[in-house]
């Protein structure tokens, strides 16, 4: 059965992150009543990604190399988009992302007390990526480079759970029609299964958020589309987990979201038990 | 047992007591506990959560304020040491467990030939209770196809327990002498209720076993199954 493989330290899967940093990015995101950019939001995105996709893989000694982890930047370049001591590598363990955020910032967060009052609750952000908007959009080259790095992670790790690509960005390549190149990287499989390449879609558009859709029906605009469609399927498991977690899903729910939080996604991945009720 | 990829150390299940009960005893009170994968410090937790049903603080009604004392137990021993940012973040999590305990009560003047017998249990933690070559119990799980990655647990934070009433579950038998009652975490419970609705008899190999110096050679034919055998 495709998409079963047990992850674990070792036998571990693989993440790459695509950042669109282009110029497009410094516009403002969705309706622009906030003063926030596109390039804002794909700074929160990778930061909540990388932070969850730790956590899911920290226990109290330590993080457990599950993953390997992989952020592609495309802008005025196209690259490793680790910056400090990871700059320029392709893909970094967990535990050393864990380890080495750029900073750490101290937030307050509101939480539940269980006895039905809210409590002030201080808590440490690692940020690894400051936001960044500048150059032309090469979606297209960033979707070969990926594919590149994935074949050799496949070739060295072929009974793993199959690497998942998430790409931000708000759709606008500039480069030539990523559909082939988007094609080519869920063509690649390991012995478990073919890979998943997952699409976040920040807009200026005013619309509403759109998470996990089975249809291109009711997407605002035809980057949103093309997104949509360059989008894998869930995988049977997923939709199981992502139904539990409250989605509306069908056969055909892929892994894109509009002007939404991806970071869902991690809670769809399997490592082990994980208690109905931890949200 | 530790699950497969993983050492000794990092082993998340607890069961308590840990001696053999004397054959006297009127009264016994037996508990197994398992930590869940995606929490941290959820060893902690099933040890303390065991030994809290084993002292007879926590039964059919489960007592929220009672748990509360170990909760803050939990909060104590964690943060005994500074932690990096994702452990901090565990914590303000919680840990959770499965926790399976069986109360096993001799009936007077029956000289220890049979009593009643009663059970709490949240999660997937398993109890079997056998009669020769009869099951006469399976709780609270009864097939192979009612275990998911996703059960309801018991945590140590208090936020998560709010509906936790509703997933407790209880049961309660009468026993004979030479019974036997199978404890056991959700993968090896998995292993046994699908063995027997293949037709097999999964009891026979666990009597086998000698647990004397733990269960490894179980472990090398069942690499799947976690969980230690508690009592039988």
């Amino acid at each position: 059965m495709p998409y079963s493989a047990e992850i674990s330290r070792a036998n571990p899967s693989c993440f790459i992150f695509l950042i669109d940093q282009s110029g497009s990015m410094a516009d403002p995101f969705g309706s622009g009543e906030s003063n926030r950019t596109k390039a804002d939001s794909v700074g929160d995105a990778i930061n909540r990604l990388l932070q969850n996709l730790v956590l899911k893989c920290a226990k109290e000694e330590g993080v457990r190399d599950f993953y390997h982890v992989g952020v592609i930047g495309y802008g005025v370049r196209v690259g490793s988009a680790f910056s400090g001591s990871l700059a320029g590598r392709e893909l970094v363990p967990i535990s050393e992302i864990a380890n080495m955020p750029a900073r750490i910032e101290e937030r307050t967060r509101k939480e539940d007390d269980g006895a039905g009052g809210l409590i002030d609750r201080s808590i440490r952000l690692p940020i690894w990526f400051d936001p960044v908007a500048n150059g032309g959009t090469p979606m297209c080259q960033a979707l070969v480079q990926a594919r590149s790095v994935l074949q050799g992670w496949l070739a060295q790790h072929p009974g793993c759970f199959p690497p998942i690509v998430i790409n931000i960005t708000d759709g606008e390549a500039t480069d030539g029609d990523p559909n082939s190149a988007a094609d080519d990287i869920r063509k690649l499989s390991s012995d478990d299964g073919d890979a998943l390449l997952f699409n976040v879609h920040l807009s200026s558009h005013r619309a509403s958020a759109i998470e996990f859709p089975d249809a291109d029906t009711g997407l605002s605009d035809k980057f949103a589309n093309l997104l949509f469609q360059m989008s894998s399927p869930l995988p049977a498991f997923m939709r199981s987990i992502a139904q539990q977690e409250g989605y509306k899903v069908s056969d055909g729910t892929r892994g894109f979201v509009f002007n939404a939080d991806i970071v869902a996604v991690i809670k769809f991945l399997d490592i082990g038990t994980r208690p109905s009720n931890l949200r | 047992m530790p699950k497969a990829g993983t050492i000794e150390a990092e082993y998340e299940d607890a069961f308590w007591p840990n001696k053999p009960i004397h054959d006297q005893t009127k009264c016994a009170r037996l508990a197994i506990a398992d930590g869940a994968q995606e929490s941290s410090f959820s060893k902690i937790w099933a040890i303390q959560l065991v030994r809290h049903f084993c002292r007879g603080q926590f039964d059919a009604s489960l007592n929220l304020d009672a748990l509360r004392e170990i909760q803050r137990r939990w909060h104590a021993t964690v943060r005994r040491r500074p932690l990096p940012w994702y452990a901090e973040e565990k914590i303000l999590s919680g840990a959770f467990a499965a926790i399976l305990g069986l109360v096993l009560e001799d009936q007077e003047s029956c000289n220890g030939s049979q009593g009643q017998w009663h059970a709490v249990a949240i999660g997937d933690c398993c109890l079997v209770h056998m009669r020769g070559e009869q099951i006469l119990a399976r709780f609270p799980l009864d097939s192979s196809e009612a275990f998911t990655n996703r059960p309801h647990l018991l945590s140590s934070h208090p936020a998560h327990n709010n509906t936790v009433i509703e997933h407790l579950r209880t049961i309660e038998g009468g026993w004979v002498r030479d019974d036997s009652f199978y404890l056991m975490t959700d993968a090896l419970a998995c292993w046994f209720m699908r063995e027997v609705e293949e037709g097999r008899r999964p009891w026979s190999i666990l009597r086998d076993l000698d647990t004397t110096g733990g269960i490894k050679p179980f472990q090398h034919r069942q690499q799947k199954c976690a969980g230690p055998l508690a009592c039988s």
